[in-house]
């Protein structure tokens, strides 16, 4: 038996940019995940998420020592505590900006006996309209690079509502070109 | 419109909501770790105080901001502004010390006084306690930021103010993302 699922609907305040690019992200997440049939890997993610717990962590065990031992004795532990913070914080900043670089979705898909990872990315910049998506494919021998630049007006209504069919034509054509542009060669 | 407050966190996935906790938790670690930053680096358990009386009149006002350090090879000397602990006295005491006797050994007594009292401290000290040793030493002040204290003040004297301050930035950050 299949259910119809009824596409989800989403609105939001379109003149928060920041609100926009993250519904349009979200969007073009699904459409990798559902129309596209490719699998999301989460490594990426999951390895930011691992360092801000790490993170969070020392300093709750900082907290719960100096509770325990009071100040001068707690002295050692503060110090190596505080200094793998900083540590951490460094590293978490090289991370999102080295590693990550706005990628928002890291999709795995298997063609034949070819194994190709989709990277998504995107950027606003302030005060302005345009959204730019970089869509990266790597797969054995190839990585190919596609990107589109619109205003944000083209994939959100004048209600604020995300038109689906559009980020999923979109997407689709990305996703073509640079498939076929391989054949080619 | 509070809907349209809590869509955000509504639309997120798993990885998502986790990492906004995180993010919430980074704040709050981040202030908390330069906090005992200060407190390895200056040696006092409590690196900075805000002036609650007007004991201390005309160097120090209601509101002031100080900074502490507490080396232990630092002695103390007549004169300068120390903050103590009393037992029985949950907020430390900002006076300056007035008298000090001092061993070969390096053990030292010493009696304080607020500038602007008319009386020394032993009025203030715990029942029976005639002097104040190192070891009820916080801190010595050595800067100090005028007014800015303020802000705590207030908001220790409105504990819902202060809640309700506190609340919303929680929100805000939980709900906005990025």
């Amino acid at each position: 038996m299949t259910i119809e699922k009824t596409p989800e609907v989403v609105k939001i305040n379109k003149w928060d940019g920041a609100a926009a690019k993250n519904a349009i992200d979200d969007a073009i997440r699904e459409v990798f995940t559902g129309e596209l049939k490719c699998k999301e890997s989460f490594a990426l993610i999951d390895g930011r998420l691992c360092l801000c717990a790490l993170a969070v962590g020392v300093a709750l065990y900082a907290l719960l020592w100096d509770y325990l031992y009071p100040f001068p004795q707690s002295k050692l532990v503060l110090i190596i505590c505080v200094l793998s913070y900083f540590f951490l914080m460094s590293i978490l900043t090289m991370y999102t900006t080295f590693m990550e670089k706005g990628i928002f979705v890291v999709a795995r898909e298997t063609v034949g006996n070819n194994n190709r990872v989709w990277e998504a990315s995107s950027y606003v910049k302030k005060h302005d309209d345009k959204y730019n998506l970089v869509l990266v494919m790597r797969d054995l021998n190839k990585v190919r690079e596609a990107s589109v630049n619109k205003s944000f007006a083209y994939f959100i209504d004048a209600n604020g509502t995300i038109v689906q069919t559009l980020i999923v034509n979109e997407i689709t054509k990305l996703y073509n070109s640079i498939s076929s542009e391989k054949k080619d060669k | 419109m509070l809907d349209a407050l809590f869509d955000d966190v509504k639309r997120m996935n798993k990885r998502q909501f986790i990492y906004q906790l995180l993010s919430f938790g980074m704040i709050v670690s981040s202030a908390l770790m330069i906090w005992k930053g200060l407190m390895v680096l200056t040696g006092s358990e409590s690196p900075i105080v805000v002036v609650l009386s007007g004991s201390m009149e005309p160097a120090f006002h209601r509101g002031d901001l100080l900074f502490l350090t507490n080396y232990p090879d630092e002695p103390v000397r007549v004169g300068e502004i120390v903050v103590f602990k009393v037992e029985g006295r949950d907020i430390p005491i900002v006076h300056r010390v007035l008298k000090l006797h001092e061993k070969n050994n390096g053990t030292v007594k010493f009696l304080t006084k607020g500038d602007n009292n008319s009386v020394d401290d032993r009025g203030l000290y715990a029942q029976g306690q005639l002097w104040l040793t190192k070891k009820d030493v916080v801190g010595r002040t050595r800067g100090f930021l005028p007014y800015v204290g303020m802000v705590t003040i207030y908001m220790n004297e409105y504990p819902k103010f202060k809640f309700a301050v506190l609340g919303c930035l929680a929100i805000y950050v939980l709900v906005h993302r990025e």
